[in-house]
């Protein structure tokens, strides 16, 4: 028996180990200053190592550290599993939830229980249809159709006429919307094409090939910024003339935007969620504020195109835009 | 020295009539490919028939035909008189013949109890809550053993963890406890010691006492030769005929076996050259005498560490 | 099997007399302590996770993991892997969401045709396995990405989506609802049904695997497969009726999901089956087939769970979770392999 309690201890001993590490233990646990003692749960349904919504998190984390709160930032693509971070949010009782909704329906019954508990929820990114139902106190983020509807103008206005949409996630109900709403706008066609997006070599093989494929290909259109690069390299390797655009940034789409080989970015500003998100929160725990007005908060479409390029590059090069 | 007619086995009294088991001509072809052919024998109740032959005279394919995992291609095989064709191993398993395979078909890391009764579990209860009745299993495969002279200290013992000699004698144990008329044995003795291989003779026997018809596969005359009535041997997928214990001798056996003639024309040869060719002459009919004890002394592969280490500690007598 | 498999469970069996001893040769024993070492550990660092909500979460995170866990180690012990795991909770799941959201069929009706269509899938994998005599690992391989691909592309062709949307507004829904999907509130913990579905399936696989002629077959068949035909273990029906079992988890997890978030996306389950062979592993199962225990697995998916949601709760950078994770489970399987040498040895 006490080989079993010896060894529990080496499995406790390892854990803290590790969070030491980390430097995000709970040393602040305990402070009676109800400001710098206030905990925000952000739980997206981000997969793992998205730089989109590494933007996301840094902006929450900023507004985290601005405002003296701390901020844990989980997040699972599957809507079960999603569920289970947004309850587990609420177990650990914590100032308030930021979310996005990919799935409204997916998460509904653990959000709705969050406000019901008397957590304040902010919802962010996708979701927006859905926000008020649900309860949160506003949304923050781009309105998909709104922003695939505009894509889709501009598009139009560059003479696109057969081009690709490429969907970097199997099942995401965001991704699937944009390439409904840019084709609905656009007038020419456009064809859905899916790839891998955790192997960007495979993304980029995939392009190559449909390129090859279909000369008469003028566009292609990505639908997150790494993404777009894969897109030029595809373009490039297999000689053809298709142009590339492509939903959100990243430093490499701004620097291939300045060198002409994209030809326009669609910014929803993630950095803009996540710092709003927070912020949303902060000021109801603090100062018992709804903001929005019941309304949605838009945080873009903002197109980065050759013009304003420069000027954005020196954000994208930080990680926020 | 003949062949044995089916009527001449005056030495057994006890046999019945009707042979349990009577092969006639049979032969098995893989597509143009002959395995075996033309064997002929008889199993009779209380008497040993053992099937001598080096590797890869067929006896293999002799016995799945006779246990039912392949059918004959060639001539008939007769249960009770009546001409079968098995159609897989539980047909013959049902008509009462029992086969230890080689590699004894236990299942190493399952208990002791849990392998004796694989295949043919009882059951109590009804319906979903049919349950294995596992008192009286485990109760059986103990009291069975112990007739058999094996005291395990614990049925619940994976079976991998007994020697080789007992993992034979509880296969052997099982074949006579589901009623097999007749026990088909495959190499029981090749991977065994000495004194574990006269441990298997001696349930060999015992099996025989009780009444059962029993099929000795062997590669080791000297292990056929005490226990058997009559001897058939293999040669390359032909059968050289069926002997009676009374019309041949250990050593014809012997030199029958393996190529043994070929060998012994061998060392004539070299006796003849004189000088060194006779001290290889010498070590060569050392060899052929030899030859079925020696490789049967040899540890084979599947005898594993385990087992070895569990043999190791105290007989179970 | 290797040797050294079984000279451990040789050890482990050697000269235990004593009840307390031969406790502590179960293959779940080692689980059993790795679950409460992490139990202990998460309670005694974070505030909620020993609490009535905080079990709430982590139990219903570990019951899905579990009831696949469960089933994967019967087929584990059996001697085979089913890749296909995984994505059919989310294949039988959209069966219904598309059945019901756009057909309109009766939903009782449509969670019935996904069983029969996933104990089919089930069956065809046995069949495909034992017929071919190809390695489990590439014929359920191939069912995997057939599954998945079917998942996607029917699914977009049918609703023109890529997600089961408008469950809740389907006639019965709150017949059958409750049955996969409601939740009880005890002291401030939702607890999900889905742990009372685990419960079961771990009795009722453990009771089969221990004490019914299947269960002595499915050790049979895993263990020595020539050996189990030679006597008489019809290996075929073993088989086919463990990947029926598997897929019929399958089923029961993609009614769990479907009815707890009333929404199924075309990716549900792709890439879940490692976790389950992982649970399975860490619950005693060899890899090799023949060993195993059912219980053990479902602790090894309440260690994935309980890892999984501490992890969170200890509000670590997840930026790092999956190290945790690893490490945890690295610690885990140490701790078990450990304790089942200890229990086997310390008698000597």
């Amino acid at each position: 028996m006490k080989k079993l309690l010896a060894s529990i201890g080496i499995v406790a001993a390892a854990g803290i180990l590790l969070t030491a590490c980390t430097g995000t233990g709970q040393e602040n646990a305990g402070t009676v200053d109800k400001k710098t003692d206030l905990t925000y749960a952000v739980v997206t349904h981000s997969g793992p190592g998205d730089a989109f919504w590494d933007r996301v998190k840094s902006g929450a984390e900023q507004a985290g550290k601005d405002y003296g709160a701390k901020i844990n930032y989980n997040s699972d693509p599957d809507p079960a599993k999603q569920s289970q971070l947004i309850d587990n949010a609420v177990a650990q009782k914590v100032d308030g939830i930021v979310v996005s909704m990919a799935n409204p329906d997916g998460v509904e019954a653990s959000v709705k229980k969050a406000v019901a508990a008397g957590i304040p929820v902010v919802t962010i990114n996708s979701g927006i249809e859905r926000s008020k139902e649900f309860g949160a106190i506003t949304h923050v983020g781009q309105s998909e159709t709104v922003a695939g509807e505009e894509v889709g103008k501009k598009l139009k206005e560059e003479g696109w006429k057969n081009a690709l949409c490429v969907i970097q996630e199997a099942g995401n109900v965001g991704l699937e919307e944009r390439c409904k709403a840019t084709a609905s706008t656009f007038g020419g066609t456009l064809a859905n094409l899916q790839v891998d997006g955790t192997n960007d070599a495979d993304v980029k093989a995939t392009i190559k090939s449909k390129l090859q494929a279909d000369p008469t290909i003028d566009g292609v259109l990505t639908l997150g910024g790494q993404y777009a690069i894969d897109a030029v390299g595809a373009v490039d390797e297999s000689g053809s003339k298709a142009k590339v655009a492509t939903f959100d940034l990243s430093e490499d789409v701004v620097s291939n935007i300045e060198s002409g080989k994209i030809v326009f970015a669609v910014d929803q500003q993630p950095y803009v969620q996540g710092f709003l998100g927070v912020t949303a929160l902060y000021l109801k725990s603090i100062n018992g504020n709804d903001i929005g007005g019941g309304q949605p908060v838009y945080s873009g479409p903002a197109f980065v195109t050759k013009e304003n390029a420069a000027q954005v590059a020196k954000f994208a090069k930080q990680g926020t835009r | 020295m003949s062949t044995e007619a089916p009527a001449a086995a005056p030495q057994t009294p006890t046999a019945s009539a009707v042979p349990l088991i009577e092969a006639r001509d049979i032969g098995k072809r893989y597509g143009s490919v002959r395995a075996l052919g033309g064997v002929s024998t008889v199993v009779k109740a209380g008497e040993v028939t053992c099937v001598l032959g080096d590797n890869g005279a067929g006896k293999s394919t002799f016995i799945k035909i006779l246990a039912g995992s392949h059918q004959q291609s060639d001539g008939e095989l007769l249960i009770d008189g009546t001409p079968t064709h098995f159609s897989s191993p539980r047909a013959a398993l049902d008509a009462g013949i029992a086969t230890v395979y080689q590699d004894l078909a236990v299942v190493p890391l399952m208990p002791v109890w849990r392998n004796f009764f694989l295949g043919s579990e009882p059951t109590t209860g009804a319906g979903p809550f049919r349950k294995l009745d596992v008192k009286q299993m485990k109760a059986t495969t103990f009291t069975e053993l112990d007739n058999m002279g094996i005291r395990l200290r614990d049925v619940d013992q994976p079976i991998g963890t007994l020697s080789g000699g007992e993992r034979q004698c509880v296969a052997i144990a099982r074949a006579v406890y589901f009623g097999a008329r007749v026990l088909i044995l495959d190499e029981p003795t090749a991977a065994l010691g000495v004194k574990q291989s006269g441990v298997v003779l001696r349930y060999i026997a015992r099996a025989r006492d009780r009444g059962l018809g029993v099929v000795f596969i062997t590669h080791n005359p000297h292990h056929a030769y005490p226990i058997g009535d009559r001897f058939m041997l293999l040669q390359r997928g032909e059968s050289l005929g069926t002997f009676p214990k009374s019309e041949i001798s250990l050593e014809e056996l012997t030199g029958m076996m393996a190529g043994g003639a070929e060998l012994e024309t061998l060392a004539h040869e070299l006796a003849r050259s004189g000088g060194s060719a006779a001290e290889v002459a010498r070590e060569l009919r050392a060899e052929v005498d030899a030859l079925p004890t020696d490789t049967a002394s040899a540890q084979s592969p599947a005898e594993s560490p385990a087992a070895a280490a569990a043999s190791a500690e105290p007989d179970a007598r | 099997m290797t040797t050294t498999d079984l000279v451990t469970v040789a050890n482990r069996r050697s000269l235990d007399r004593s009840r307390l001893k031969r406790l502590f040769t179960r293959p779940e024993i080692g689980a059993l302590v790795a679950a409460i070492a992490v139990l202990v550990f998460f309670s005694v660092y974070t505030g909620q996770f020993f609490s009535l909500p905080g079990a709430g979460v982590w139990l219903e995170s570990a019951s899905t993991f579990g009831i696949m866990a469960v089933a994967v180690a019967l087929l584990m012990i059996g001697g085979e892997f089913d890749l296909s795991s995984g994505v059919m909770t989310g294949f039988t799941a959209l069966i219904v969401g598309v059945l019901t959201t756009h057909y309109g069929l009766n939903i009782w009706v449509a969670v019935v045709i996904a069983l029969i269509v996933a104990l089919g899938v089930g069956a065809l994998n046995g069949y495909l396995v034992m017929k071919t005599g190809l390695p489990s690992f590439i014929v359920t391989l191939g069912t995997f990405f057939v599954l998945a691909g079917i998942d996607l592309a029917l699914t977009k062709v049918i609703t023109g989506q890529v997600s089961i949307q408008g469950m809740t507004q389907v006639p019965l829904y709150d017949s059958i609802q409750p049955v996969f999907g409601s939740s009880v509130e005890i002291g401030g913990g939702n607890f999900y049904v889905s742990v009372l579905w685990w419960v079961a399936v771990t009795v009722v696989a453990t009771w089969v695997l221990l004490r019914t002629r299947a269960g002595n077959w499915i050790f049979a068949v895993g263990g020595a497969q020539t050996a189990a035909r030679q006597i008489g273990v019809p290996v075929l029906k073993t088989k086919i009726g463990l990947f029926m079992t598997t897929a019929g988890a399958g089923w029961l997890v993609g009614m769990i999901s479907l009815f707890r978030t009333s929404t199924v996306q075309a990716n549900t389950g792709v890439g879940q089956e490692f976790i389950y062979i992982i649970c399975a592993v860490v619950g005693g199962c060899l890899l090799t087939g023949g060993f195993g225990s059912a219980i053990g697995a479902a602790l090894g998916a309440l260690i994935y769970g309980m890892t999984f949601q501490g992890i969170t709760f200890a509000q670590w950078d997840t930026n790092w979770l999956r190290t945790f994770l690893g490490a945890m489970l690295l610690g885990a399987v140490f701790l078990n392999h450990w304790v089942r040498i200890r229990a086997g040895g310390g008698s000597r």
